[in-house]
């Protein structure tokens, strides 16, 4: 009790002081100087996704409507610079085999069960992808978080609310006029230490914040890269969608075949 | 009194030329007020009537939230408590339960997104009109699993004909891919272009094992005799729902407010233009009776200085004007009702293309109908003598005020 009590009144000593105290994003330090906001997504957007990346893990969707949380396995090849990934279900038995391959501006979805190639039409895109709280254009990406968006300052949060993170960036992505995107705007904590991503607050356009998504048990050595992460929908009590990764790998060179409509039906190949 | 009355009528006729022309145009505003508000409330009745037996029904029963969400998170599950509450309304004609969600169909390389509708077909024929709406093929036949009813210009976009197996794509309620091929066994012909090319229309068994919806239904739609019955037994319904926590009581208008919308618009409409007619009716009444009170000045005075009182001569004078008014108002009902009897035993056709464009945005059939309802007539009735007699107010005042000593100099 007089330990907290000492704290507070530090608390207010580093306020009267004019520093932005400990806690809430509102009260931020001003960001380091010579240092674009740009930069900071750029080198985050690398380190998180680099080139190419393969990627295998579990989807976890918790929800009221489910007695227990539904487990998704699933193995992805992202190939940035082409603009196009490919991403298979391992799990659970009943959608082993579905596929999804997206060749921009395209997304399809193979149904092993009944053999047949559906064609994701643009006006789902925003629909939820395999009952998650991610949509389809989240895991196809069709927007790009640097390309379609200016970058901007917010400050630097002290004390972000995160376990693995002392010091955080908070950048403000704001979507450009035209860009396809449909949020009002993105903020983006990151941690200042290994430029890893912990949180993202996505803001409607009436300014209403929607949904976090936030990165956690960051890889101990080499890239800074999340291995646990989990999205929030503001709007739907109880829900949640959490990523578990076993293994990721950056910036190898995958085949053009695993990129076909072809691929999509060999149900045990890669 | 009676002798004011008979001299009143007296001097109705003393122009009976202008007499005429002020009853003609009362007798014309009066059959126009009743013969247009019986059009207005005809056709709006036939949009109500037509818009809720395509679909939402008169009355709808759902979750709470279920229509602002319109997800399968909201749903009701038929109990004892709701079949209840349902049988002991007499108003209610019929209901349907339904099982709504969003689907992706997919034909060959055509991918198409669709509301897709679960009903029980024996129900559903007692309460909405979709099954009189078949262009091809039949409506979702007994014993045929997994059969699939599209509108019509739905399966033309798919390039799908009868027969074809069509690939339904959705999520279920316990969050999994539902997918399911579904066989094409017939086509709807709808008057709402949208609606024509976005539904699909399954058994409400076939829905519910797709969408892993159990005995889940979204809403339950209800028919009743006419839309005029709807407040009432909303009340009755929410009453007897009292105990159901969840269960929440839509008239058509919470479920379609577009609807009522475009009618409060057109009946502004309506009413400003019938306005303006009765307001110009009420100046030629004004200016007929006050021409002849000028005209009459010595005549007022004469019976002043006779020791007539001035309220009597007020009196007098406004028996005149609401005189005119009465024997218009009588002829005008005399012919507007005759008229909107036969026209309700006759609706118009509406043909051309405009109309039936038009028609087509409501959801409506190209036909206009009428409707007398019980307050038109007395509406009118009040209305026309209301503006008779604030138009007679002035005169009469002026009448009464007559100077005898001006009157007898003129003389």
């Amino acid at each position: 009790m007089k330990h907290r009590n000492r704290v507070s009144a530090a608390a207010i000593a580093v306020a009267l002081l004019g520093v932005a105290p400990s806690g809430r994003a509102a009260e931020l330090e001003p960001p380091p100087e010579g240092l674009s906001a740009r930069d900071v997504a750029i080198e985050l957007e690398d380190v998180f996704r680099g080139q190419t990346s393969y990627f295998e893990g579990t989807m976890i969707i918790h929800s009221p409507r489910l007695p227990e949380p539904r487990r998704v396995g699933l193995k992805s090849w992202d190939d940035r610079p082409n603009k196009r990934s490919f991403i298979r279900i391992t799990a659970p038995p009943k959608d082993k085999g579905m596929a999804f391959l997206k060749l921009h501006p395209n997304l399809w979805n193979y149904i092993p069960r009944v053999e047949r190639t559906v064609r994701i039409p643009p006006s789902m895109m925003l629909q939820s992808w395999m009952g998650s709280d991610f949509s389809n254009d989240d895991l196809v990406r069709e927007s790009s978080q640097i390309d379609d968006y200016q970058h901007r300052w917010l400050g630097v949060d002290p004390a972000p609310d995160h376990p693995e993170s002392e010091r955080a960036y908070v950048i403000e992505y704001v979507p450009n006029e035209d860009a396809p995107v449909v949020w009002g705007r993105i903020v983006t904590w990151i941690d200042v230490a290994r430029t890893a991503p912990l949180r993202q607050e996505f803001f409607d356009e009436d300014g209403e914040k929607v949904r976090v998504l936030s990165y956690s048990s960051f890889a101990k050595t080499g890239r800074p890269y999340p291995h646990r992460w989990s999205m929030v929908p503001l709007d739907k009590e109880g829900h949640e969608t959490a990523f578990e990764v076993d293994v990721v790998r950056f910036d190898e060179e995958y085949p053009d075949s695993i990129f076909t409509k072809r691929n999509l039906t060999r149900r045990d190949a890669p | 009194m009676t002798t004011v009355l008979r001299l009143a009528w007296r001097n109705v006729w003393r122009n009976p030329r202008r007499t005429g022309l002020t009853v003609a145009a009362t007798v014309f505003a009066v059959y126009l007020v009743v013969v247009f508000v019986a059009m207005a409330d005809g056709s709006h009745s036939k949009m109500i009537e037509d818009s809720v037996r395509i679909q939402s029904g008169h009355v709808q029963l759902a979750a709470d939230g279920y229509l602002e969400n319109r997800t399968l998170e909201y749903f009701l599950e038929v109990d004892d408590t709701i079949e209840k509450a349902l049988a002991s309304a007499p108003e209610v004609e019929a209901w349907a339960p339904r099982v709504n969600s969003a689907a992706l169909l997919s034909f060959g390389a055509s991918t198409q997104g669709a509301i897709l509708i679960g009903v029980d077909p024996e129900r559903e024929a007692r309460v909405s009109t979709l099954f009189d709406r078949v262009s091809a093929g039949a409506f979702l036949p007994a014993g045929q699993e997994r059969s699939l009813v599209l509108g019509e210009q739905l399966a033309k976009n798919l390039g799908a004909e009868l027969g074809d197996e069509i690939l339904l794509y959705s999520m279920a309620y316990t969050l999994q891919n539902a997918y399911e091929l579904f066989v094409l066994t017939g086509t709807l012909k709808l008057p709402d272009a949208s609606l024509e090319r976005g539904l699909a229309v399954v058994t409400l068994a076939d829905a519910q094992e797709f969408l892993a919806y159990d005995n889940r239904v979204s809403e339950i739609a209800l028919r009743t005799g006419s839309a005029r019955q709807v407040p009432a037994l909303t009340r009755e319904l929410e009453a007897a729902l009292a105990g159901a926590s969840g269960v929440r009581v839509h008239p058509w208008n919470e479920v379609m407010p577009e609807i009522e919308q475009f009618i409060i618009v057109d009946d502004a409409g309506m009413y400003i233009m019938l306005l303006i007619l009765v307001i110009v009716v009420g100046f030629g009444i004004l200016n007929t009776i006050l021409m002849s009170v000028m005209e009459r000045q010595q005549e007022f005075g004469a019976m002043l200085a006779l020791g007539l009182r001035p309220s009597r001569i007020f009196a007098m004078v406004y028996a005149e004007s609401m005189m005119l008014a009465v024997v218009g108002l009588g002829i005008g009902l005399a012919l507007a009702y005759p008229t909107v009897l036969w026209f309700i035993g006759h609706p118009i056709p509406l043909t051309g293309e405009g109309m039936e464009a038009m028609a087509q945005l409501v959801a409506m059939e190209p036909v206009m109908t009428f409707e007398l309802r019980e307050t038109t007539l007395p509406g009118a009735t009040i209305t026309i003598l209301g503006v008779a007699a604030l138009a007679a107010f002035y005169p009469a005042v002026k009448a009464s005020r007559a100077r005898p000593v001006d009157a007898l100099r003129s003389l």
